[in-house]
């Protein structure tokens, strides 16, 4: 079973991108990686579902819990998934995430929300 | 020398095997010929005719057939008295010969008696005074704690018996290099004390050697040999064993060394533990000719004897208290999690030990339930994450040179050039980091010097001429893992994997016990509605969070609830059974299905604040049909007619524990005729292979061609959808009748 988390950043902004599944037994490997980035108190941050090819509810769970630890910290945090990524947005779509984060169709879209 | 030294540490040249051969053969035990500070014969038991003479017997004892020749009557007798015991108990014995003492030394060897003379005059003598001393000296030795005492207090009690200008403790490692650990000198010498040796500065003839014969000394190092006459046992052809002769001549090769270190006199005594050389006691005089009396050297012998039998149990001693702190540490630990079997992550790093202070390290991580924790100096979490699995797919998971390894990690040998790794169940690990450890290896001479000359008869070895220290830094390296941390390591890990596996199968029994609670024995008898209910267990032995319930209200209506706990095992279970009954409450205020989830997620915002759950109800009154739907953040519930499935997609709302509060909306639909609908979890939709949207498309498909009846409808989309086992799978279906 594929699964990488890589800490990278996206239009500079410090990035989590999660490829593969994220499901229980990989949520815990998104906290640390959210959490670490967080500790770098970045000014806003992203979460990059663009190459999560499925998300059970354990794996939204946990993006809703650093959904609300980057507001905890004050920094600002969006979710990328775009329409393309059915399996994924349509898991967000049914639990409607977009209540607590924002979800964005693709990078470029951060640019125009965030500013540098 | 059978295996040349190429497994030093640092990388000593492997010389020319001719070069090697040549020192194998050469022919120490039988040199031909003894040094001059004393003269042997060779003699026959009973007669003591002599067989065997040195150059130098008539000068020194005068000419003679036999020993009666050359002893008076009263030494001859206690000679043969002694020769019937045991010859250590002879040893030395003192006697008269034309006038002179002699120091007389015998042994036993090619079925000759070898009698060794030698003058008393010339040697010198600690006297009687410390001989006296003894067992004051004996005292200290057996009272020293530690290899470090032990090695400082014979040092010390050797040079004052034998007034050597310098005396070394020299210990070798497995590989036979060797190591100065205690040294007592002149005080205007330099120290040799922590200075290395290569393992071909004592080749392994000379080593097999000293296992038997425990002290060797060389009065004048620039001795010309005195050669045996005849030079071969006229009776075997062969020259003379002289392994126990204590005059024996020695190498060239060696006089050449010690004449390099401007050594004139020198001698050595054994140290061997239970049969193997451990190290030697090196005593070195530069002042000139040097020859402590067979007394003193007898003394100096029982020192290094006695010593040897103290060393198994004071270094071991010293070695037993680390793996003894290391095993009294793995079971705190172990208590620890014993204690907190919940909370093994915390019982490791949060207690006192932790897991770090297990064994020596900088460093140490552990990954328990997909969980990082780092306490210590360590990289970074996500080099670790990355490092530790790398490490433990090489198979040999503990390393003191860590890039050696894994060529990537050069850049973190600062906090991890040691790394000592091991698996906890599948996925999880501990792990312990050691910095780099910039080590000064200090040779008694360039190890990398050329050794080989050239004589006429070929190459030969050649002893090193350069003895100023030299030191070489072996970068990225830390020090290594000792095999008692090693299985400290595993059997930490091993208890680890074992309780969470009893762990998981406690609570798997105690999830399912739970489960079997929120289901239904006997769905309820409500008039005008059929009712049935289909709940599957995964098979993967983890409970899964899906819960229904059919809750009758006091208006004559019922409400269907389907609801899913995000996670599983017992967690979940608790949390679900929590929110079954909280629901349950909510409904029977019976103000709709959206107040009691608005009610439900204000649960789950205070009570349970990061867990997230979904949830949809339908609540239906039997007697119009009118069912109202409210959809927290669930699959949608399917309505089956006679025109066709939909999905109902409104009424919907966020899923339970996104936000403090939600506004939930309801959908009213009616069900008609042989009207269904169904609820379900996402067990029977979710498939890793295929996209939801697809598993949607074929649910409905499947709930159109089924049969009538809420029973019928269930089987026919569990067949058509044949959910894969490994989550739970619950279903609801309804229709009137």
């Amino acid at each position: 079973m594929l699964f990488e988390i890589e800490r990278t950043t996206v239009l500079g902004r410090p990035a989590v991108r999660v490829r593969g599944e994220l499901d229980i037994a990989t949520a815990p490997r998104l906290a640390e990686a959210v959490d670490a980035q967080l500790a770098t108190s970045p000014s806003s941050m992203v979460i990059d579902l663009t190459e999560t090819t499925f998300m059970d509810s354990s794996g939204a769970r946990q993006l809703a819990r650093s959904a609300r630890a980057a507001t905890g910290s004050g920094v600002p945090l969006q979710v990328v998934c775009p329409q393309e990524n059915r399996p994924v947005r349509l898991v967000i779509d049914l639990l409607e995430l977009q209540a607590l984060v924002p979800v964005v169709e693709a990078a470029r879209g951060i640019d125009g929300v965030v500013g540098p | 020398m059978t295996s040349p030294p190429s497994s030093a540490p640092t990388g000593v040249p492997a010389l020319g095997d001719e070069a090697l051969q040549r020192c194998a053969d050469e022919p120490i035990a039988v040199p031909g010929a003894i040094q001059p500070h004393g003269a042997l014969l060779a003699v026959t038991e009973p007669e003591l005719a002599v067989v065997v003479a040195s150059a130098n017997a008539a000068e020194l004892l005068g000419e003679g057939d036999d020993l009666s020749a050359v002893l008076g009557d009263a030494d001859l007798t206690r000679l043969r008295a002694g020769l019937a015991g045991d010859l250590a108990e002879l040893n030395p014995l003192r006697v008269t010969v034309r006038g002179a003492e002699f120091d007389l030394v015998v042994s036993r060897a090619d079925g000759l008696l070898l009698t060794e003379w030698e003058p008393v005059e010339g040697a010198e003598e600690a006297g009687a005074a410390w001989h006296r001393r003894l067992p004051a000296v004996l005292q200290r030795l057996s009272a020293t704690t530690g290899l470090a005492g032990l090695a400082d207090t014979l040092a010390r009690d050797v040079r004052t018996l034998t007034g050597f200008d310098r005396v070394m403790v020299y210990r070798f490692d497995p590989e036979w290099n060797g190591e100065v650990v205690a040294e007592a000198r002149r005080a205007d010498l330099a120290p040799f004390l922590g200075l290395r040796y290569p393992a071909s500065d004592i080749p392994a003839q000379a080593r097999a050697l000293y296992t038997t014969n425990w002290l060797r000394l060389i009065p004048d190092a620039t001795y010309r040999p005195v050669p045996l006459r005849p030079a071969t046992d006229p009776r075997t052809g062969r020259p003379l064993d002289l392994s126990g002769a204590a005059l024996r001549s020695v190498s060239p090769v060696h006089l050449e060394y010690l004449a390099n270190m401007g050594v004139i006199s020198s001698m050595s005594v054994s140290l061997i533990d239970r049969g193997r050389l451990w190290g030697l006691i090196a005593c070195h005089h530069y002042a000139g000719p040097h020859r402590p009396s067979v007394a003193d050297r007898t003394a100096a012998e029982f020192l290094g004897r006695t010593a040897s039998l103290l060393l198994h149990t004071t270094v071991e001693a010293g070695e037993r208290d680390d793996v003894v702190g290391v095993a009294e540490r793995q079971a705190a630990l172990v208590a620890a999690l014993g204690r907190t079997p919940r909370a093994p992550a915390q019982a490791l790093t949060e207690g006192s030990p932790t897991v770090l202070d297990l064994l020596p390290a900088g460093g140490a991580a552990l990954r328990l339930d997909g969980r990082l924790h780092l306490i210590g100096t360590t990289p970074p979490a996500d080099r670790v994450a990355a490092l530790v699995p790398a490490l433990l797919a090489t198979g040999a998971p503990a390393t003191d040179a860590l890039a050696q390894v894994l060529p990537g990690a050069a850049d973190v040998a600062a906090t991890a050039s040691g790394l000592l790794a091991v698996e906890v169940g599948a996925g999880d690990f501990l792990a312990w980091f050691r910095p780099e450890t910039v080590r000064e290896v200090t040779w008694g001479g360039d190890p990398h010097t050329s050794k080989t000359v050239d004589t006429g008869a070929g190459p030969r070895l050649s002893p090193r001429r350069s003895f100023a220290a030299w030191s070489e830094t072996v970068r990225g390296t830390a020090p290594p893992w000792r095999p008692h941390e090693i299985a400290a390591a595993r059997a930490l890990a091993g208890h680890l994997t074992e309780s969470a596996l009893q762990r998981a199968g406690e609570d798997n029994r105690l999830a399912a016990a739970l489960q079997r609670t929120l289901l239904l024995e006997q769905l309820p008898e409500v008039p005008g509605l059929e009712l049935a209910a289909r709940y599957r267990p995964s098979t993967a032995d983890v409970v899964g969070g899906d819960w229904y319930d059919l809750v009758p209200l006091p208006s004559g209506r019922i409400s269907i609830v389907l609801g899913d706990v995000a996670g599983h095992g017992l967690a979940a279970a608790a949390i679900t059974a929590q929110l079954r009954h909280a629901l349950r409450a909510h409904l029977l205020r019976d103000r709709g299905p959206a107040a009691a989830l608005q009610a439900l997620n204000e649960v789950i915002a205070a009570l349970l604040p990061g867990e997230l759950a979904t949830a949809v109800i339908a609540e239906v009154d039997p007697e119009t049909g009118d069912v109202a739907v409210t959809n927290a953040g669930h699959l949608p519930a399917l309505h089956v007619t006679a025109a066709g499935v939909s999905l109902l997609r409104e009424g919907r709302g966020p899923a339970l524990g996104l936000l403090d509060t939600v506004d939930y909306p309801e959908a009213r639909t009616r069900l008609v005729d042989a009207d269904r609908l169904l609820l379900y979890s996402d067990g029977l939709v979710e498939r890793r292979d295929v996209p939801l949207p697809d598993r949607l498309d074929t649910l409905r498909a499947a709930a159109g061609t089924a049969e009538a009846g809420p029973e019928a409808l269930l089987d026919a989309v569990l067949a058509a959808l044949d959910p894969p086992d490994a989550d739970d799978v619950t279903l609801v279906g309804l229709g009137r009748t």
